[in-house]
């Protein structure tokens, strides 16, 4: 067969194959258009999962009657005008295809009326040819109907999925633009019924309830960047206490689009660093605006993916805004119940140090505070719970309360015993805290050591005679790239032969150990690694270094052990969680007891 | 087995013993078990937890032979509890119980048969050396604290003795630091050839303690097998397993030189040190210790400061007598305060290389204890 030109028809289906893979494509680019066309309703109605029909009615701008018939030529577009254009692009479409590559592989209906014409045109197309046009009334806007997709390409068709997967597809798409636009009314029907709908209020709280259910948006919180920085972050992040099996539900968007970047979710994840255990990932929707020429949206067909020119920038301003976000709401204060006041008056009895009422100025009092929605639920998990009436018990110093003070999110516990050679049962203003010893020592031990490696100061050990230890061969180049950072949190090591190294000084925390098997652990971490920054290296080899040397469970503790461990526990910025994310702590409320006991 | 002797003498035996009881947990019952025996007119009161073996007796009137072993722990609860009087104890053979007579009380414990007792070796014809109980007193309290306490490296927890002539060196490291002294034997060893053990720590510190008297002499043996040492005092016999490793070859670790020479006084070191461990919790322990040669005329002195950020920071000077150059240098407090008291010396002399070599501690007027500490450094400070 010798080369020759396709014809048109052929080059049409090509590329419409690009653009519209299965029913979510064809929806992605009607509801493009139609928030490109300025509309604050858009409607998007299936039956049998888009395959038979898929209809998009917004209330935008509308065609012009005499463009109508153009916008379903290929390359027409009203969103760009020359190449220059495409580097500062602020619509979502921008290629001219979208319609063209729907119209190429089914029959499409469009009636539409432009806001400044007194009628409407009706458009109908099969495989790419318009066979009828005639004028008709409607209200501004633009409806697009779509039959029979891929009546015409019997191999697209049998590789479309079963109803439900393209179902959810579509479900997942509209309301993936729901969250990116909440002034936008979102109305997804199917088979006849809504299935889903935003209230187009603006807040994306309210699109957050309706699209994951109220429970769940309770256990989310805003996040907020600097308005005035260049990368704006905003959106939604969930408490530990709300996690997920896999990453499906960070949804990222990069200037109101949707985007798949493996890179941003990292980001995102690493802001829940040590606050979930390993293998859960959080909910999250993360907005981020940045300006158009900082980032290339043209290199993705379905435009899944976009590029930045500052990647690094963008991930951190990610990492960072949904980190603070965690943290400001980890201990959200709430009102003081009845329950604390009881113990109020019990502890200024009994303790010389609890802060009476002739003390009302005392900044640690609590405030009242309007009470959070859904707190009551966030008291089963634990995470999310910090009252400021745990606060009063803490002494009335003189000095204005530190940073550390105020974010202490545990009250003052009482240590009644250790149960099962592993727990310590302790006591507080709102019931039973059990606390798991290794997971609470080995929190500290990480915050301490993470506040050395700040400061630059992770104290070493030098040994008397170094350690030899052999890796693995596949192992001793990973290591052996590593040693600069290795040698900042403290461990001195130099490459002894082929896969020996040789061990000189350790951190000073590890003078308990057995370094050889220590420093092997710490070579499978690193095998793992998903790490990126050296900081993200450093943080897990104190993880593993800090887990080896935290009291182990089955260890008897003294009474003042255990109080000492507590009282630096309660000095912990994140005292729930342990650095792998397992809980510190399970609470068990006086309210819960009473539950139990049927009182 | 029908014997009577005095409730001091009793409680005093099983106290010593105590330490080589097994946990209650040991898989052997008869390990947490005391045994109770008559020898050659005397009681004999023994436990071993198969590491350690601890045999002592104590004067009795022994009316019949025979032997039982107890719970170690209700028996020394009971005996401590006792009126200081006579004790009677008498063995039911036919129930395995030991009836306890003393004043008005009257006790009766369940047993297990002596048969099940492990066999804790006995000293042979001829002694391997014999030293002065105080001496092996003073070498153990300044060694044996040195050894590794956790179990990672179990040659650590040893402590390398060795018997040359009529010389007796015990050495200990925890990899960190290392102490060494060494004795006089009361005379030459009577094996033609050098002998080296590594005993546990925990064995040694079993015989200090029945070093009852500083006029006591302690026979040294090993077993032929040579898998055990036994030390052997007028009243006890401690048996050790020996450990079945290789010590580091310490002698290449200590320095042959040294930058710096300080020379202080021990009791006002300590006193800074320890006002500076309070502020060096924060920081692992660590303390910096600056020594300044004096020029010329001028006296030389040493600083021992530590810093919190979270408590505040500490700062002490003393006079010293310094040589050489001056330095800053950090360690672990701990160890400084138990390698500078455990020279039992009013003067001390550090020498010193530089901020990341071996520090070497001696005492002045004793020049069989040695002592070397490994530096503590900060990997962002440049080292000087």
């Amino acid at each position: 067969m010798g080369i020759h030109i396709l014809p048109d028809t052929v080059v049409a289906r090509i590329a419409a194959g690009e653009v519209v893979e299965r029913p979510a494509s064809v929806v992605k680019e009607l509801v493009e258009n139609a928030i490109d066309a300025g509309a604050d309703d858009i409607r998007v109605e299936c039956l049998e999962s888009g395959k038979r029909l898929i209809r998009v009615t917004d209330n935008g701008s509308g065609i012009r009657a005499d463009e109508a018939a153009l916008a379903f030529q290929h390359h027409a577009t009203s969103k760009l005008r020359d190449a220059e254009d495409l580097s500062h692009i602020r619509s979502l479409g921008f290629r001219g295809e979208a319609l063209a590559s729907i119209a190429a592989v089914s029959q499409v209906t469009c009636v539409t009326r432009h806001r400044e014409e007194n009628s409407g045109t009706l458009l109908r197309l099969d495989g790419g040819k318009i066979t009828h046009q005639e004028r008709v009334g409607r209200p501004p806007g633009t409806t697009v109907t779509v039959e029979h997709l891929f009546a015409h390409v019997p191999a697209r068709l049998k590789f479309l999925k079963s109803n439900q997967t393209e179902r959810s597809h579509i479900d997942n798409l509209v309301t993936r633009y729901a969250l990116a636009y909440p002034h936008i009314r979102f109305t997804l029907i199917h088979e006849g019924r809504v299935y889903f709908q935003s209230a187009g209020s603006g807040q994306l709280r309210d699109v957050l309830v309706a699209a994951f259910g109220g429970e769940e948006a309770a256990q989310m919180v805003p996040i907020a960047s600097d308005p005035l920085a260049t990368i704006t972050v905003s959106g939604f992040a969930s408490l530990p206490s709300l996690d997920h099996a896999n990453r499906s539900r960070i949804l990222l968007f990069v200037n109101g689009r949707p985007v798949q970047d493996t890179r941003l979710a990292f980001a995102v994840i690493q802001a829940y660093h040590t606050l979930l255990t390993t293998g859960r990932y959080p909910v999250a929707v993360v907005l981020v605006q940045l300006p158009p020429e900082e980032v290339d949206v043209n290199v993705h067909p379905a435009k899944a993916e976009v590029r930045f020119r500052d990647a690094d920038a963008v991930f951190s301003a990610v990492q960072r805004s949904v980190r603070r976000a965690l943290l400001d709401h980890l201990q959200p204060p709430e009102a003081p119940s009845a329950l604390p006041e009881a113990w109020r008056a019990q502890l200024a009895a009994t303790s010389p140090a609890a802060p009476t009422d002739a003390q009302p100025a005392s900044p640690l009092q609590p405030q009242a505070q309007p009470p959070i929605p859904g707190s009551e639920r966030w008291e089963r998990v634990g995470i999310a719970r910090q009252s400021s009436s745990g606060r009063w018990s803490l002494p009335a110093a003189p000095a204005p309360p530190s940073p550390a003070a105020s974010s202490s999110s545990l009250p003052a516990l009482r240590i009644l015993g250790q149960l099962a050679t592993t727990y310590i049962l302790a006591e507080g203003p709102e019931g039973l805290y059990l606390i798991d010893q290794h997971a609470a020592h080995e929190r500290i031990l990480w915050e301490r050591a993470m506040a050395q490696l700040d400061l630059g100061q992770v104290p070493s050990q030098a040994l008397l005679d170094p350690i030899p230890v052999t890796v693995p061969v596949s192992s001793a180049h990973l290591l052996e790239t590593h040693l600069e950072t290795l040698r900042a949190i403290g461990f001195e090591i130099e490459r002894f032969g082929n896969n020996t190294f040789l061990v000189r000084s350790v951190p000073a925390i590890m003078f308990q150990d057995d370094i050889a098997a220590a420093i092997r652990e710490i070579v499978a971490d690193l095998e793992e690694g998903d790490a990126v920054l050296q900081r993200d290296v450093e943080a897990k080899v104190l993880r593993r270094v800090c887990k080896r040397m935290a009291i182990k469970a089955g260890r008897v503790l003294s009474l003042a052990e255990m109080q000492a461990l507590v009282r630096d526990l309660e000095q912990c910025e994140s005292p729930r969680t342990c650095p792998h994310g397992r809980p510190t702590m399970i609470h068990i409320s006086v309210a819960t007891l009473a539950n139990e006991f049927k009182r | 087995m029908r014997v009577q002797c005095l409730q001091e003498n009793l409680a005093r035996a099983l106290s010593l013993v105590s330490r080589a009881v097994a946990p209650r947990t040991a898989t052997l019952p008869v390990l947490t078990h005391v045994l109770l025996a008559t020898d050659n007119g005397r009681l004999k009161v023994a436990a071993t937890n198969l590491e350690v073996g601890v045999v002592y007796w104590i004067g009795a009137k022994v009316e019949s032979d025979g032997a039982i072993t107890v719970p170690a722990r209700t028996l020394s609860e009971l005996v401590t509890l006792l009126p200081a009087d006579k004790v009677d104890l008498e063995l039911n053979v036919r129930t395995q119980t030991l009836r306890v007579q003393c004043g008005r009380t009257d006790t009766t414990i369940k047993g297990i048969d002596a048969q099940e007792f492990p066999i804790i070796p006995s000293p042979g014809e001829q002694p391997l050396a014999r030293i002065s109980g105080s001496a092996l007193k003073k070498l153990i309290s300044q060694v044996v604290f040195a050894a590794a306490t956790d179990e990672s490296r179990p040659a650590l927890t040893g402590v390398l003795t060795k018997l040359d002539g009529e010389r007796i060196i015990m050495v200990a490291t925890d990899g960190f630091r290392l102490s060494k002294r060494e004795e006089k034997l009361l005379e030459a060893i009577t094996s033609d050839a050098p002998v080296t053990m590594l005993i546990p720590a925990k064995a040694l510190q079993e015989v200090s303690r029945v070093i009852e008297s500083e006029e006591d002499v302690v026979f040294i043996h090993l077993t032929a097998s040579h898998g055990q040492a036994m030390f052997q005092t007028p009243r006890a016999n401690v048996v050790a397993q020996l450990i079945d490793q290789k010590f580091p070859p310490w002698e290449a670790i200590v320095p042959q030189r040294y930058e710096t020479r300080v020379t202080i006084n021990a009791a006002e070191m300590l006193k800074a040190c320890r006002q500076a461990s309070i502020f060096a919790r924060e920081s692992a322990d660590m303390v910096r210790l600056g020594i300044h040669v004096g020029e010329d005329l001028e006296p030389g002195k040493v600083t021992v400061s530590a810093r919190a950020d979270e408590t505040g920071e500490n700062c002490s000077e003393l006079e010293a007598i310094t040589s050489g150059k001056s330095m800053e240098i950090g360690f672990n407090v701990r160890y400084l305060i138990e390698g500078i008291s455990a020279a039992d010396s009013p003067q001390v002399v550090m020498d010193l290389i530089q901020p990341r070599s071996p520090a070497v501690l001696r005492a002045i007027g004793d020049e069989h204890y040695l002592h070397i500490i490994m530096p503590m450094n900060l990997p962002g400070s440049n080292p000087t």
